[in-house]
């Protein structure tokens, strides 16, 4: 980070100069050396490969392949420092030398683009290790990343063999561990100086296939007996894991139907890959990362232009700040795809280069047409767009500017006013709704189950009468009772339902008091639930076994059914606590007996929904640490553009 | 030490203290060697688990008391595992389907399906077959019970089914109609006053006639709940004597507070407060029907005559709806919302009437 100031110098004098070129050049000239269509292949065929820069598809985060260091990713310098220390502990053992049989497996989570596997690579440069990486080749026979001559060309995957993937992945984990010890203590019976030259790290980031369920037995089995294994030397693996934005409802659901637990392993996250008492014991530790921050993606895009644009041979043309700007925004700390996106419009360059006004939401077009990502449409505005219920000829709002009121009118001016209802139905009135439904049904990032919790968990802020609420909440017991068992028996219009029937209950216009959106409380009192059945399980048994172990005791055995023990056994626990009465009941059992009652709401415990929050059904993911480290809380005290009036600048 | 109404269980069918005439019943269909598959229901803490193992031992002798637990695995069609806890002796297995969750299909029918193909093996045997006991049978999934409905018939020559259930209304027909149905009503408050009292003597020591009616009032004919309670009481002051409240359970209470909260005020604000009650008392494993049962009574006992029908109506509607759907919050808020805007409306109607 200490060349902060350094580059930010350059580019911007990189831009000045560039800008001159660019405005000779007619946007319809085509550069010779693209093809503009396919961004993809762009990039692949740019021929301009002297530079790294051009060939982003790998994960380079900037500069040139050779040249990165540690200090340069443009992840959190914490982050990279807890990697790096892990790592140092795993391959010497720290400073006391002894963690190092603790450290087995490094668990590195987060949504994709953020960095994991390249501050993973760099580190293993700069420690000088190996990185030893596992690929699922279907038909690919080469082998792995075995580069060195350690094994003998005839225990590569023959082409023809009927070894099976996995047994082919277990190959390769017992050999990348098993030939490390060999060699290290070869290497230490000869000189402790070539050790380090010697060192491994095993990377599976290519995983197989988990989510069939014997595959994932075979790989636990596998990685449980890596971690118990007593080699000296342990190599260290590394697992990468992608968050995927949850957007499946199926596990939660199923949950709560009342099937408990192991139903969540559909998933793909760190709980499945790792099996519970491994993630849970000491030889795992988990890292987990962060959306990168607009303030760390700037300073690494703009030493990634100013040294790509320094190199004179490159022809192109050089983003302005502006565009620069919309790719950091629309990146949603990405960095993998603001590379792209950045590569894209150095490529073809922007509309905004005119230099006209209008220029940057232009370009903002063509930039977010680029870089759309799955989840288009963030869930806060989603929600926003909802629960703020515009309709046609709505007062702007004081804090809108020209520009957008004279958006809200030419759309009112598109708006047809609805037929006139007869008067029996005068309270079904309502005037024409600004919301495009059908629009919101495309771009939604979330099912409509997850956006009915949204819904539910906010409705009530908007409403100014019960008789409101009323509509909204019959709406949702409605739509979630239609439809069948089965997930083909569903009702394939909740989501129009939902927010049709939302939108006709809310008041119009929704008072304005500052509303805050939250994120729904469900699923953390869902896990709740859960512990607590785990607490009756416990507690059954205990009634269980006590009873069994007095001989002709035993009648009631297995009688007490769950809904017994939790509704009718509170009374007498309790009392049992007080008297410290032996024996002891599970002292879990408080989780369902015990409840105090609190008047009020207690706030604090929710979460708020902010822009950042992409994945919003992964709970855990954003934690207030990370919220804090990042830049996204920087944005919101500077610009204030997470403020709730503000949402109604983008409708 | 045991719970008392663990404890103090009558174990055959002689030592029963009320429904003379059905333990009778019971008593002759065990001597007659022709033994029907049977289905016990009523309202929870009256009985039905005490009669069917009396039953038991009425049958099979004291052999059926040498229990043990064993955990099954079960495996379904997608290959997922289901642990199921199981009670056997030599002559029985006792299973609690809904532990099973959506799965209760495959347990059944594996379950039954390898007890009805062994055979008895022991030669003393007083019967011929094995009995099944499934508890909580009223929430066996439809497919479980179309599955069981077959087996029943199938290996009647071996086996014999007994069900456990609250009510027969979620039962389908086939299986009430293969059954021998035996209604165990709650005790009477003179009856619960002769069991408490038994109770309190083979626990050495003397009930006050006001405590024990103080108890049977708040169980509400409930046995289980009664003898609960009375184990509480003497357990928080040991001479029973002096002012003796009867603490009602905290989720009870709970409820109770939520009802308060709907009378007093009817906002959106409220709605959002009473919401975190309802998820308190859901992460609490209180099941969803129970709460709405007992808010919908706390909350009828507080309002105006006329709202009292409307209310309990609301109540069994959503109440049907939180059965179909997954999400039980959407419907317990959106009952509480339409109580209130009753409650309102009738209130403001009031209120312009009266001027």
């Amino acid at each position: 980070m200490s060349k902060a100031s350094q580059p930010s110098t350059s580019k911007a004098k990189s831009t000045k100069k560039t800008k001159s070129k660019v405005t000779t050049v007619k946007l319809g000239a085509t550069p010779s050396h693209s093809q503009r269509i396919n961004p993809l292949t762009a990039f692949v065929n740019t021929s301009c490969s002297e530079d790294g820069t051009r060939n982003t598809s790998q994960l380079t985060n900037k500069g040139k392949e050779k040249q990165i260091y540690s200090a340069e990713l443009a992840v959190h310098a914490k982050k990279v420092l807890d990697v790096r220390r892990w790592l140092d502990e795993a391959l010497v053992g720290g400073p006391s030398g002894k963690l190092r049989k603790y450290r087995r497996i490094l668990a590195l989570t987060g949504p994709a683009g953020t960095g994991k596997t390249a501050t993973i690579r760099v580190l293993a440069r700069e420690l000088d290790c190996e990185v030893l990486e596992w690929r699922n080749a279907m038909v690919d026979t080469s082998p792995t990343i075995f580069r060195d001559d350690a094994l003998p060309e005839t225990t590569y995957p023959h082409p023809y063999d009927s070894e099976s993937l996995f047994s082919k992945f277990e190959a390769f984990l017992a050999r990348a561990s098993m030939c490390r010890t060999i060699f290290d203590d070869a290497s230490e019976s000869s000189s402790p100086q070539s050790q380090s030259s010697r060192r491994r790290i095993i990377l599976l980031e290519d995983l197989p296939n988990i989510l069939h369920a014997n595959t994932r037995t075979r790989f636990h089995v596998a990685l449980q007996s890596l971690v118990m294994s007593s080699a000296l030397n342990p190599v260290p693996v590394v697992i990468v894991v992608s968050d995927a934005g949850m957007r499946g409802e199926a596990s939660d659901e199923r949950l709560a139907n009342g099937s408990y637990g192991k139903d969540r392993d559909d998933v793909l996250d760190i709980r499945t890959i790792l099996p519970k008492d491994i993630l849970n014991g000491p030889y795992v530790t988990q890292i987990g990362f962060n959306p990168i921050a607009p303030t760390l993606m700037k300073k690494a895009l703009q030493t990634l232009i100013s040294t790509h644009f320094a190199s004179s041979k490159c022809n192109g043309f050089a983003p302005t700040k502006e565009t620069l700007d919309i790719v950091i925004q629309t990146s949603n700390g990405d960095i993998r795809s603001a590379i792209m996106a950045l590569q894209f419009a150095c490529v073809v360059g922007m509309p905004g280069v005119k230099g006209r006004k209008k220029g940057s939401s232009n370009a903002a077009v063509v930039l977010q047409a680029v870089t759309r990502r799955e989840q288009s449409l963030e869930l806060f505005h989603l929600i926003g767009k909802v629960m703020y219920n515009k309709r046609k000829g709505d007062p702007p709002n004081p804090s809108a500017t020209a520009r957008d009121m004279q958006k809200e009118r030419d759309l009112d001016a598109l708006l047809k006013d609805p037929q006139k209802l007869p008067s029996f139905l005068d309270s079904h009135a309502r005037r024409t709704s600004r919301v495009n439904v059908d629009l919101l049904y495309a771009d939604s990032p979330v099912d409509s189950s997850l956006f009915s919790l949204y819904i539910h968990q906010n409705y009530t802020q908007f409403c100014n009468e019960v008789e409101e609420c009323d509509g909204v909440a019959d709406w949702l017991s409605w739509i979630d009772s239609s439809g069948g068992e089965a997930w083909y028996q569903a009702n394939p219009h909740r989501f129009h339902l939902l927010t049709l029937g939302t939108l006709h209950s809310l008041p119009s216009p929704v008072p304005r008091r500052g509303q805050k959106l939250f994120k729904p409380e469900f699923f953390d009192f869902l896990a709740k639930e859960k512990d607590a059945w785990d607490a009756v399980r416990d507690v059954r048994g205990w009634l269980m076994e006590d009873a069994a172990a007095q001989e002709g005791d035993g009648w009631r055995l297995g009688g007490w059914c769950r809904a017994e023990v939790v509704t009718e056994l509170g009374g007498v626990l309790k009392a049992r606590d007080a008297k410290a009465s032996r024996p002891h009941a599970p002292a879990s059992h408080r989780l369902f007996s015990s409840l105090q009652f609190v008047f009020g709401g207690d706030d604090a415990r929710l979460s708020q929904l902010d822009e950042g929050d992409a994945f919003s059904a992964n709970v855990d993911v954003l934690e207030d640490e990370g919220v804090a480290e990042g830049g996204w809380s920087d944005i919101r005290e500077g610009g204030g553009w997470l403020e709730n009036d503000d949402i109604e600048d983008f409708y | 030490m045991s719970l008392w109404v663990d404890k103090f269980r009558p174990r055959t069918l002689d030592d029963l203290h009320y429904h003379e005439r059905l333990s009778a019943r019971l008593k002759s269909l065990a001597a007659s060697g022709d033994f029907p598959h049977m289905l016990f229901y009523g309202p929870s803490g009256a009985g039905k688990k005490t009669r069917i193992t009396c039953t038991l031992r009425q049958l099979f002798g004291p052999g059926v008391e040498k229990l043990k637990i064993d955990q099954r695995v079960f495996l379904t069609p997608s290959k997922r595992k289901i642990e199921v806890n199981l009670v056997t002796s030599n002559f029985h297995i006792e299973i609690t389907p809904s532990e099973a969750g959506n799965y209760d299909r495959v347990v059944i029918q594996e379950l039954l399906k390898e007890i009805a193909q062994t055979q008895q093996v022991d030669l003393n045997a007083k019967q011929r077959f094995k009995v099944v006991i499934i508890n909580e049978a009223d929430s066996l999934s439809r497919d479980a019970q179309a599955a069981l409905r077959r087996t029943m018939e199938k290996y009647m020559s071996n086996m014999r089914v007994i069900l456990c259930a609250n009510s027969t209304s979620r039962l389908i027909a086939p299986i009430k109609s293969r059954c021998l149905l035996m209604r165990v009503p709650a005790p009477s408050d003179s009856e619960m006053e002769t069991v408490l009292t038994h109770v309190a003597k083979r626990a050495y020591f003397d009930l006050p006639p006001e405590v024990a009616q103080d108890i049977i009032k708040d169980s509400g004919g409930n046995m289980r709940k009664a003898v609960l309670v009375l184990e509480a009481l003497k357990m928080q002051s040991p001479d029973l004597s002096g002012p003796l409240t009867i603490a009602k359970s905290d989720w009870e209470s709970y409820c109770q507070k939520i009802a308060n909260l709907i009378v007093t005020e009817q906002t959106p604000a409220r709605v959002m407060e009473i919401r975190t009650k309802f998820y308190e008392l859901l992460s609490h494993c209180i099941p969803p029907t129970v709460i709405l049962k007992t808010v919908a009574e706390a909350v009828v006992s507080q309002v105006d005559e006329t709202l009292k029908a409307e209310i309990i109506h609301w109540a069994a509607f959503y109440e049907v709806r939180m059965r179909i759907g997954s999400k039980k919050i959407y419907h317990l808020e959106a009952w509480v919302v339409k109580v209130m805007s009753l409650y309102k409306q009738s209130f403001y109607q009031f209120d312009i009437s009266d001027f």
